[in-house]
Formats: structure tokens, sequence, C-alpha cells
């Protein structure tokens, strides 16, 4: 009860004062309450043999400086938890600087232990100018004192390694992000180094194909066509990683503007024309004019868009429809992106923004990034997106929606999703 | 026959290209980096450029600033098709946002080349 009590005056004490504050106080009032000539408080090393003066009161500098008190028997009768008196400085073999004590002034030495929760923190010393002795009373309120002042010394400890722990933390944290940009920039310049080559070799194969080195058999053209399209696989491949690793290690803040939805809109549904004519797929567009604008980036807004419907042009058949719709709900633009493909099972739909999900784990189409790379885009301008299938109202297709809150401060520092 | 400059560090790429415009009898000229490419089209002036953007010494970008320079008002005008392998879709606007670069040129085309795509776009752009 007595050390509870005592921790829970030396907490907030500290909070409001400081623990060198606390202490001064301590030795004062003791030196002045007890009519004592001084006041110290020695602190046990962390190898137990020597004490250390930490703060005292009434004593100069000289008696301070005089050398290291070796933990002899009497102090570890003290340190064991009992208070012991001198009450002959000058001459009781026990004191190891008599000459000292003399020179001081000080006549009787009272040694009370400053206990804590975790283990005697030192030694609470009182000289008096005369040879004297102190009551049963003033030891007992003395003890307190020592164990309140080992209590604040046992504080102050816990904070200096709460710091130094927060402070490895810090540095831990700094180091873990100094590594992973270096590994997002490392994968950034393998992927940029890989499409160089792949683009070249595609290249030739294209001309082949095209005749200009002469005619290839049908065989040849086959392989030929089927080289093209992996290569293609890989390339789309490495530019998602591209994106994802851009996307993980946070916008360049100039790529941040203020960005216009109806436009960024109106150029996706161009692009999307251009998926969807040549395979036959009408693209109906309901895109409310002067929509708000977002602090965002407009080529990944753009990028979100495309994914999306590219996704879902790859689904949709021939005379298929693919429908982009974006209104102001609110505070929010509203998204949507419905097709009319196979739609996507039930027990899936969950997964499909995953990193590397694909639907079809066989399938030699797509990356099973895509998804994953809109979720992020979304996610950061601060807005939320999900898929239904099939779409609502309809036996087939799949709905995607998007909201968006309008005039957003895009999310600049990307974390991990969650 | 028309004379096209094709500038690019890769030389799988200059071979492609070299058959394939030389194919549809093309005069091509080619160079390695842009400094190389300035010299020669001093040297050639040539009709069209087909220029790379990540070349060492001085890259597609130099070669168009340097162009368009006062003491290069005499080849100002060559139309340019920037090649590049910066961005899948081969949008003009998506190239500007993602390099910070705008360019007055005469076309954005992605690698890998795609014959039809090259060869359209080159018709289109000398008989304009």
């Amino acid at each position: 009860m007595r050390k509870e009590l005592l921790y829970e005056i030396s907490r907030s004490v500290i909070a409001a004062v400081g623990v060198q504050n606390v202490l001064w106080a301590i030795v004062e009032s003791i030196t002045k309450g007890t009519k004592a000539k001084g006041c110290a408080l020695l602190v046990l090393s962390q190898d137990g043999e020597k004490l250390y003066h930490r703060v005292s009161y009434g004593i100069s500098p000289e008696y301070i400086g005089k050398g290291v008190i070796e933990v002899d028997d009497m102090i570890r009768c003290v340190l064991a938890g009992e208070s012991v008196l001198v009450e002959d400085m000058a001459n009781d073999p026990r004191i190891q600087y008599p000459e000292a004590a003399k020179h001081e002034g000080f006549g009787s030495v009272l040694s009370v232990p400053m206990r804590s929760y975790t283990g005697v923190k030192g030694v609470m010393r009182v000289y008096a100018g005369s040879q004297r002795t102190f009551s049963k009373d003033e030891i007992d309120f003395l003890d307190s004192i020592a164990e309140l002042s080992g209590l604040v010394l046992e504080k102050e400890e816990e904070r200096d390694r709460m710091a130094l722990e927060a402070n490895r933390a810090r540095e831990e944290v700094s180091r873990m992000s100094d590594e992973r940009e270096r590994f997002l920039y490392f994968i950034r310049m393998v992927a940029h180094d890989l499409k160089a080559p792949l683009a070249a070799v595609e290249s030739y194969l294209k001309i082949i194909l095209k005749g200009s080195t002469g005619p290839t058999t049908e065989k040849q053209e086959v392989w030929l066509n089927r080289s093209v399209k992996r290569i293609d696989g890989m390339l789309e491949l490495i530019s998602d990683i591209v994106d994802l690793s851009k996307l993980e290690a946070g916008l360049d803040s100039p790529e941040l503007t203020p960005v216009s939805w109806t436009e960024v809109l109106n150029s996706s549904v161009e692009v999307a024309r251009g998926l969807t004519e040549p395979r036959g797929i009408e693209l109906e567009n309901d895109i409310e004019q002067n929509l708000p604008e977002i602090f965002g980036s407009e080529v990944r807004l753009c990028q979100l868009i495309n994914n999306l419907v590219s996704n879902s042009a790859r689904y949709t058949s021939t005379g298929g429809k693919i429908a982009i719709r974006a209104h102001q709900v609110e505070d929010n633009v509203e998204v949507l992106v419905e097709d009319e493909g196979r739609g996507i099972r039930p027990e899936i739909i969950p997964e499909i923004f995953n990193d590397f999900f694909k639907g079809d784990p066989e399938s030699l189409e797509g990356t099973g990034l895509g998804l994953s790379i809109c979720k992020r885009i979304v996610e950061m301008h601060n807005g939320k997106i999900w898929a239904e299938s099939p779409a609502p109202g309809k036996d087939i297709g799949t709905l995607v929606t998007m909201v968006i809150p309008k005039g957003v401060v895009c999310s600049h520092i990307w974390g991990k999703p969650e | 026959m028309p004379k096209i400059l094709v500038m690019d560090d890769d030389p799988d790429i200059i071979d492609a290209l070299d058959t394939l415009l030389g194919g549809e009898g093309y005069e091509v000229i080619t160079a390695h980096d842009g400094e190389e490419g300035l010299v020669k089209i001093r040297e050639e002036n040539p009709d069209m450029i087909i220029l790379d953007m990540l070349m060492p010494r001085l890259d597609g970008y130099g070669v168009y600033k340097a162009l368009h320079d006062p003491q290069w008002s005499e080849w100002k005008d060559i139309p340019i098709v920037i090649l590049t392998s910066v961005s899948e879709d081969v949008s003009h606007r998506r190239y500007e946002l993602e390099t910070g670069v705008r360019m007055e040129v005469a076309a954005y085309i992605e690698k890998p080349i795609d014959p039809d795509v090259i060869l359209e776009g080159v018709r289109s752009i000398l008989e304009a």
C-alpha cells in the first residue's frame, strides 16, 4: 500500500516538475526538516560495487569529490534493507573517508536504503553537524522518503529506457523504409531493362511476319504469332509491376494536380472506343458534364478507368455492351463500369482485387495485377471500389462501382493495402 | 525516295526499322545517339526523323530542343516521330504527364514496333 501510494505520488510529481527538481526538493527538505547539516542521494553502480553521488544539499564540492565509495560490509547491510547510524564519523573504522568528514564538520551519519520495485537503487545519507542519534519515528519517516527517492530514480531509468527504445524503433523504421524504397527502385530498374530486349525481339518477329525478310511457312507464322502474344503478355506484366512499384513508393508531388473528372472520363471513353470498336462491342456512356474537380493524379485516374474498361472488353463478346457512367452523388463522384461479360463467380468476388489473383489461373491472358492496381489508385484518392456480379437487375455481366470524394487531397504517401 | 533518319541506341531496333523501311523503298540513315543524330541531320538533310527518347550522350528531348534553337532553324520543320517504350498505351497525354515533357511532334509510336503502325504513320506524315 505504502509503495503503491509513493509510486503514484512520485509519478505525478515527476510529471509536474521533473526528476531532478524532485530529488533536489527531497534532499533540501530533509536537511532542513531534520535540522541536519546535509543530505545526499548515492546511487548504486550497475555492477553493484560502488556508490555514486547523484544529488545533495548542504555538502561542499570538495566533500562530494573526495572519491568513489566502495560497497563495504556496512553499505551491504544498508542495501539489504537496514538503516545504519554512525555516531562519530571521524573516528569510526566503518567510514571510508574519516578525514574528509572531519574537515566538512560532520559528526554523525544515518544511511537509509533507497528501495524501489526492482530492488535497492542506492543509499540516502543524512549528515548531522554534531554527534547525535535519530528517533525511531525520524528513521521511519526518512525510510519513506528514501523509498520515494528510490521510486523516482526507478521512474527516471524507465523513462530513459523507453526513450532509448523509442529511438531505436524510429531508427529501425527509417532504415526499413529506406530499404523498401531502394528495393522498389531496383524493381523499377529491372523491369525497365527487361522491356528493351523484349521490345527488340518482338519488333523483329512482327517484321518477319509482315514478310519484309521473305516468305514464312504457315507453321512458322502460327508460332511467330504465338511468340508475339507471349511477349505481349510479358510486357504487360512488366508494365504492371512498374506501375505497382510506383504506386507502392507513393506518387511524386508534381504528378498531383487539380484534375477535372469530366476530362479524365471523356479521354478514357476515347481510349475505350479504341478497344471496343474493333471487337464489335457497343460502348454506352452517360457521363455527367461539369463533374467536380479532384486533387490527384490524372495519369493514374485515366489508368484506373482504362484498366476497368479493358477488363470488361476482354470478357464481353461481340455484340455485347459496356457502359461507363459517372455522376455526382452528394460529396462524391460515383463512376460505374458495367459489362455484359460472363461475370464473376460469387465465391471469388472478395479476392479479385488481390495482387496476382486470376479467376482462371491457367489463362495466359492478364497478369492478375490490373484490379489490384485499380484498388490502390482508388484508395490513394480516399475512395472505395467494389464489384457486383451478375450486374444488378441482370443475369449476366459485372458492375464495378467507384466512389471517390470530390476535391479530396490524394494520400501522397502510400502504405500497404489492408 | 524520301530519306528517313532513325535515331536509337538499340542496334536491334535500328536493324529492324532499316529492314522494314528499306523494304518499302525508303532511304534509311541511322544514328546511335543524339549527337551523332544531329551530325547526320546536317549532312543528310532527312525528310523525317524517328527518334528514341532514352539515349546516351544526348537524349531525344535534347535533340528536340537543339532543333528548336535558332541556329538549327533550317531543320526545325523536319517532322519527328517519337519512338518510345515509356507507357503501354501510346497516349500522347500520358507520355507528357509521366515524363513532364511536352513536345510538338508529328506522332508518338510505341515499342515494340508494329510494322503496320509505323508504315502508316510514316506514309501519312510524308504525304502531308
